[in-house]
């Protein structure tokens, strides 16, 4: 465990220092981060403008809801999203020889190797608009609602991680599936507004099946108070079964590959 | 010309069935954003669920009939340097771009055209009745809307010349145009100083107008004066776009591509 | 056909700046710095010549070859080419010449190079008898009949220039520029797309300007070779005179049945004295007289005379300069 602390603080440290010599890009990543933001923001404001509350939810409660969505979205492209993708290239062209023969776990190594540090501004200006929507709102979180927070969002985390692996891991028998994280990235937009909204079978879908809606409003409602211990407990225990999950399909995919392959 | 076209079409078609995979994943994902904001709208009022749907509905259909992606081709040709290969030929490389549009446009009509078809004998709310010149009214609107985001992808996908990242700046004119044109709520909804904008600049005039020409929100005073400032935005883009092309040659013959 | 006269062309290179202050104020005032690419290049190529631009990566010679296809605009000079200014990209122009890129690919990726060569023939006007007549010999003569049909990414990459190079003479071009045809292709399609220059330029009279990193490519292909170095010509003749210029020796190989004990390096610089061989470079007109010597006064078993190979020649040509001598 250690060991691998120590590979993910190198692989942190290498492409630190490769997005230095980019470094001219800060100011527009800066800005690109602000201006997504900004128009998230303006979006809710457009909604409220018609309307005092969404499913539910206050201005100041959708506020927070969108923070965290942010600093989901920027957890996931700052380690998830540069690498998921890169898989399929691996597979396509072979270079995932060349992973299998490092001593590392493989799939620790094909899920972390790239990060993208300036997608951290927006777990930053995510966690920034958390806290405005609280002042909005005028509540302080106890110390249970920020720890369940936690749980809760590592979980969502965690449980996108394994779905997304599990999708990708598919490449060894599919390869030619383009543009699948497009169709995640469509799905997870649903995220962004509580779950309430939806109506009939599309929420029932979106609770259960797809559930993405619920990995950011789980979150969003333990800080503000409203959780509910059985529901985050459920929670963390799917995202480790999911997990688990992936970790079998990876191995299982592996022993596929390194079989079939000549 | 129309020689050339014919060969370009054909070969477009060719090459647009080798993507239809991944073209039909593209389809797809563009229209979960407009379904989102549709269930917002109707969270929000209820009341005017018919009308909502009908709206976003109209939005994927006249969406997918303007979209444009030519910055992101013109952005990767000019990078990688394989644009040179259309300007040593002997046909302005827009043709190319122009051929690719009306082959895919046509691909979407004749997916989506259908598909609103039959379901509109299961929904009522997306029936409508239009007369002759209604319809040729929102076509020609149909058609505007197409060109005008065609030159706008294709003017900032020829500033690659210059600069890097002509698709962020891109990006940066697709979020604007996601307020001003009607996506992320039918313009009437909008707050008033939004709204004025939206009139004078020529988002509006990519999707908003034709639905509203098709959802009668228009009357004739309207039509008027969105098809006149359309075409004004129109003349402005081409004049535009000649004059980036001609600075964006030199600036090419001086640094290489 | 190819007529230029004092070509320069200069680039301005921004100079990157390293720690953090300077990159900010590079954002408002960039510095930059003066690149000459081409230097004062002047040369003629006759219609129906195949020349041969040779030169280091980086000496000028894709840059040249651009200004001659209209790509670049040169900073001074004049170029003419088939009576054309080429960076006015006149149409009539763009139909009487073709580039071929060895790493820039004009076939649509994913479907077949057929559909290519009818996007072409629709763009460059040629009408339907010429171009099956074109057509048919340009696919007898680099065998493309099983490749036309199949999408261009599942070619090889010698399939794939062997196809690129159909594409760009489908409007029989009356000048062929070709950057790199050969790069990364393997000695026997190397030796096909050769043996297909030297038969279409024979039969058309086609002008063709070659840059190759091949010598093979040029010794195959070129009677006359320019040489480009630092964006200067340093070299603009035939082949055969370059070699005797550049080397004026001649590699002597003797083999003896005891080999004799004589001062070596008296007849010319030793390559290598081994058992029963000794090899020599003999100066060109030192060459009949060092041979007859041996013939004469000892036992020998055979004598070969040659020249020294051309990559050998050129390579020094490059490490130790050109004199004019």
């Amino acid at each position: 465990m250690r060991r691998y602390v120590r590979i993910f603080r190198e692989f942190f440290r290498a492409c630190f220092v490769e997005e230095l010599e980019y470094r001219s890009e800060f100011l527009g990543n800066l800005i690109s981060s602000f201006f997504g933001i900004g128009i998230a923001v303006l979006t809710v404001n457009i909604f409220f403008y018609q309307t005092d509350q969404l499913g539910g939810w206050t201005y100041a409660d959708v506020l927070v809801l969108l923070g965290v969505f942010n600093t989901l979205r920027g957890m996931i492209d700052f380690a998830l999203r540069p690498n998921m993708p890169r898989l399929l290239e691996h597979v396509r062209r072979g270079t995932l020889d060349y992973i299998l023969t490092k001593p590392v776990d493989s799939m620790f190594y094909v899920s972390f190797r790239h990060l993208v540090f300036w997608r951290l501004i927006d777990v930053l200006l995510g966690i920034g608009v958390i806290g405005y929507g609280l002042i909005k709102k005028h509540y302080i979180p106890s110390l249970v609602d920020v720890i369940v927070f936690i749980v809760t969002i590592a979980a969502s985390f965690v449980l996108i991680y394994s779905l997304w692996m599990l999708l990708m891991t598919t490449s060894f028998w599919v390869i030619r599936i383009d543009d699948l994280s497009f169709i995640f990235d469509s799905f997870f937009e649903t995220a962004r507004f509580p779950v309430g909204m939806y109506r009939g079978w599309v929420r029932i879908v979106l609770t259960y099946v797809l559930p993405a809606a619920v990995i950011t409003n789980m979150p969003a409602l333990s800080l503000l108070g409203k959780w509910n211990m059985a529901t985050a407990l459920i929670a963390a225990l799917l995202a480790l079964v999911f997990l688990w999950l992936a970790r079998r399909f990876w191995r299982f995919a592996l022993r596929f590959y390194t079989s079939a392959s000549s | 010309m129309i020689r050339k076209y014919i060969a370009l079409l054909r070969m477009k078609y060719v090459e647009m069935l080798a993507y239809r995979l991944a073209t039909i994943v593209w389809m797809t994902g563009a229209i979960v954003q407009p379904l989102i904001t549709m269930a917002v709208w109707m969270n929000i009022d209820p009341s005017q669920s018919d009308a909502f749907l009908f709206y976003f509905m109209a939005v994927i259909f006249v969406e997918r009939m303007t979209s444009a992606w030519d910055v992101w081709e013109l952005d990767r040709e000019i990078r990688e340097g394989t644009f040179s290969n259309y300007i040593l030929r002997p046909l302005h490389p827009i043709h190319w771009a122009v051929a690719e549009n009306i082959v895919y446009k046509v691909l979407f009509l004749v997916i989506l055209a259908p598909v609103w078809a039959v379901a509109a004998l299961f929904v009522p709310a997306l029936r409508f009745d239009m007369t002759g010149g209604q319809t040729l009214l929102f076509l020609m609107a149909l058609l505007l809307g197409a060109a005008l985001r065609f030159l706008l992808s294709y003017i900032c996908g020829l500033l690659g010349f210059w600069i890097t990242k002509v698709t962020a700046v891109y990006g940066v004119l697709e979020v604007i145009s996601l307020f001003l044109s009607g996506r992320i709520a039918p313009l009437s909804l909008l707050p008033p100083v939004l709204q004025q904008w939206s009139i004078f600049l020529p988002f509006r005039y990519m999707i908003g107008f034709p639905i509203d020409i098709i959802t009668k929100a228009a009357n004739s005073h309207d039509m008027l004066q969105g098809f006149a400032i359309a075409s004004i935005w129109i003349v402005v883009f081409v004049i535009a776009l000649r004059w980036i092309w001609k600075a964006g040659l030199k600036k090419n013959q001086a640094v290489g591509g | 056909m190819i007529h230029v006269k004092h070509l320069h062309k200069s680039f301005r290179v921004h100079v990157r700046q390293t720690g953090w202050l300077e990159a900010i104020r590079s954002l408002l005032n960039r510095e930059y710095r003066l690149v000459e690419a081409v230097k004062d290049i002047s040369f003629t190529i006759e219609k129906g010549e195949i020349v041969g631009f040779l030169g280091p990566n980086g000496a000028g010679k894709t840059t040249t070859m651009k200004m001659l296809a209209g790509l670049l605009h040169p900073t001074s000079g004049e170029i003419t080419v088939g009576g054309f200014v080429p960076f006015e990209q006149k149409t009539e122009f763009k139909k009487m010449m073709s580039l071929v890129m060895g790493q820039k690919s004009q076939l649509i990726w994913d479907i077949p190079p057929m559909e290519t060569f009818l996007v072409n023939k629709a763009i460059y006007e040629i009408d339907d008898r010429t171009f099956q007549q074109t057509l048919d010999e340009l696919v007898e003569l680099l065998e493309l009949a099983p490749l036309l049909d199949k999408p261009t990414r599942s070619l090889s990459l010698g399939q794939r220039m062997r196809c690129e190079l159909a594409a760009a003479l489908l409007h029989r071009p009356k000048v062929l520029f070709l950057d790199e045809p050969t790069i990364g292709l393997d000695v026997h399609t190397q030796e096909k797309v050769r043996r297909f220059i030297v038969d279409y330029n024979r039969e058309h009279e086609t002008t063709i300007l070659l840059t190759s990193h091949y010598m093979g490519d040029v010794t195959a292909l070129c009677d006359r070779v320019m040489i480009i170095n630092h964006g200067t010509l340093i070299y603009d003749g035939e082949l055969d005179v370059l070699t005797e210029k550049l080397a004026p020796y001649k590699r002597l190989e003797i083999r003896f049945a005891n080999i004799p004990a004589v001062p070596w390096e008296n007849y010319g610089e030793i390559v290598e004295i081994e058992d029963g061989k000794a090899t020599l470079r003999v100066a060109r007109e030192k060459v009949a007289e060092v041979s007859s010597h041996f013939l004469q006064h000892f036992h020998v078993h055979d004598i070969n005379i040659q020249d020294p190979p051309m990559e050998e020649v050129i390579t020094r040509a490059f490490q130790e300069g050109f004199n004019d001598s």
